[in-house]
């Protein structure tokens, strides 16, 4: 309970896990905003990295 | 321990021994080493039995037999096999239908006449670098039973590396060939994206799932490349190219270029992992140092599209069945499957342009290395490992070296080199594999560095 108090994210993880129609208890909620917060922090990397405006994902799709 | 894949081949072909003798030994071998590893999760005998009589029978005709008549060979329990439930290392597919017919790669191994003995243990749902498997156990390294196999293809790795399989099957979405392959000395080849169908695999992370063989010798993993090579209209991610034989020619072009990679490689692999690369490195006569700038950023990307894809396919069933998933796996699902969109699609824009710059390099270079795995392989159960002075959880840690590449879906043939550094006899006597890393659709220049290296007895599977 501390932890997930203590984790800034974890009003961010509480509203998605509703949006996608999860129901955790508070250790479980816990828990993944825990893990949650570690893919926040590897995303940081990604979020600044500069890339050119015009700059487009890699292509999955092949019609 | 088994003989290699060309070995058996030419044995049975030439009559000095049957398919079935063959099967035989690798059954005894089998029965006597895994109850200590614990690769299988399933052996499929009495399939094997039939596949082996059928090359018998096509000898005892006079028919010309095909590449890999009478080898045995096991696939990750990811992949389809007729009649058998495929697990891909989750309880929560233990009730599902059996696979209705064969993943095509294992087909197309079946028609080069390889014989099928089972399925192989994994990380759960391939979501990680053990095998440390919550529902089917741990698989121990053949090295050093204290340690892991790594993953999440340790059952591919450790059969090979005990001596029970010539080749196995496995996937790599972020390392997951290419580290365990450090970690138990073997060979293993990761295509590039797109080389070898999915189709009929249970699937991780569409953007970055590739497959791949292990073998005892760079000529069997091309044998075994070269059987699965062909474009598969069922998988949306195959190539649609012609089949470009490896196998035939497995010799270096003299003025090949060769870029060691610094930077991000240098600096999370530890002394035994950069002497492996020092001594890769000197056998191909490589003294250049380059860097791939976005390596750090293209692992971040890795990362992020892996929670979110990985996270969405489960989701569902996260919602119903959440206890039924290891407690090492769901809760980082859940996680990835709340990532937003933005992030994701920010990911797949570093993606493409960390490809761009390793498309530069390659203007520069034919081949690049790098080490496989940061370090030897870490004991069971070992939460951190300690690179230059930096900790890092083994979980992720160990595809630190790994992830960047599969990002941007280069081929990569793993060598299994022997540093003889670190602080004890035990750890001195384990391997850290080398990535040799090619440009897209260049695995033949990756599979004949790496028959160089074989050759100069500089990359070699060693007996365990």
């Amino acid at each position: 309970m501390t932890e997930s108090r203590d984790n800034p994210l974890e009003p961010y993880v509480r509203s998605a896990l509703a949006l996608q129609g999860y129901v955790f208890d508070e250790a479980e909620v816990a828990e993944i905003a825990a893990q949650f917060s570690r893919l926040e922090a590897i995303a940081r990397t990604v979020l600044d990295w500069p890339l050119p405006f015009a700059s487009e994902s890699a292509p999955v799709f092949r019609p | 321990v088994i003989g290699s894949a060309a070995d058996i081949a030419q044995q049975i072909a030439k009559g000095a021994i049957s398919a079935a003798a063959v099967l035989e030994r690798c059954k005894a071998l089998i029965e006597a080493k895994d109850p200590d590893l614990n690769c299988f999760t399933a052996k499929t005998f009495e399939r094997a039995e039939r596949e082996a009589a059928a090359i018998d029978g096509m000898y005892a005709e006079g028919k010309a037999l095909p590449p890999l008549a009478g080898v045995p060979y096991a696939v990750k329990n990811l992949f389809d096999v007729e009649g058998m439930v495929t697990l891909a290392g989750a309880k929560i597919n233990a009730g599902n239908a059996p696979a209705a017919s064969d993943a095509t790669i294992v087909a197309r191994m079946s028609r080069a006449g390889a014989i099928l003995v089972g399925a192989l243990n994994m990380e759960e749902l391939a979501y990680g670098f053990l095998t440390e498997n919550y529902h089917y156990g741990i698989t121990r390294n053949p090295r050093d039973r204290t340690r892991g196999a790594g993953g999440s293809s340790g059952g591919s790795a450790a059969a090979v590396g005990a001596g029970m399989l010539p080749i196995t099957l496995g996937s790599d979405t972020s390392g997951s060939i290419r580290v365990p392959a450090s970690l138990c000395g073997v060979f293993g080849l990761k295509p590039t994206y797109g080389r070898l169908s999915r189709s009929g695999t249970y699937p991780f992370v569409n953007s970055f799932d590739h497959v791949g063989p292990f073998a005892n010798s760079v000529l069997g993993l091309a044998l075994a490349y070269d059987a699965m090579q062909g474009p598969d209209p069922d998988d949306p991610a195959c190539a649609q190219r012609p089949i470009e034989p490896a196998g035939m020619s497995l010799s270096l072009s003299r003025g090949v270029r060769i870029g060691i990679l610094g930077g991000w490689f240098h600096e999370w692999a530890d002394p035994a992992a950069r002497r492996s690369v020092q001594l890769a490195a000197a056998a191909l006569g490589a003294t250049e140092w380059t860097e791939l700038k976005s390596a750090e950023v293209a692992r971040a990307a890795a990362y992020i599209v892996t929670g979110a894809e990985g996270g969405a396919l489960h989701r569902p069933r996260l919602i119903e069945r959440y206890d039924d998933f290891g407690p090492s796996a769901r809760s980082r699902l859940v996680a990835g499957s709340l990532i937003p969109a933005s992030w994701v699609t920010q990911a797949q824009r570093v993606r493409q342009s960390a490809y761009r710059e390793a498309m530069n390099l390659f203007e520069r270079f034919d081949l690049l290395i790098a080490a496989a795995a940061p370090a030897v392989a870490p004991r069971v159960g070992q939460e951190t490992l300690l690179i230059n002075g930096r900790s890092i959880p083994t979980k992720a840690g160990l595809g630190v070296l790994t992830q960047p590449i599969s990002c941007i879906g280069l081929p990569v043939c793993t060598v299994p080199v022997w540093p003889d550094e670190g602080d004890s006899p035990a750890e001195r006597a384990l391997p850290v594999g080398v990535q040799l890393i090619g440009a897209p659709w260049r695995e033949d220049v990756c599979l004949a560095a790496a028959r160089t290296l074989e050759q100069a007895r500089v990359a070699e599977v060693r007996p365990p």
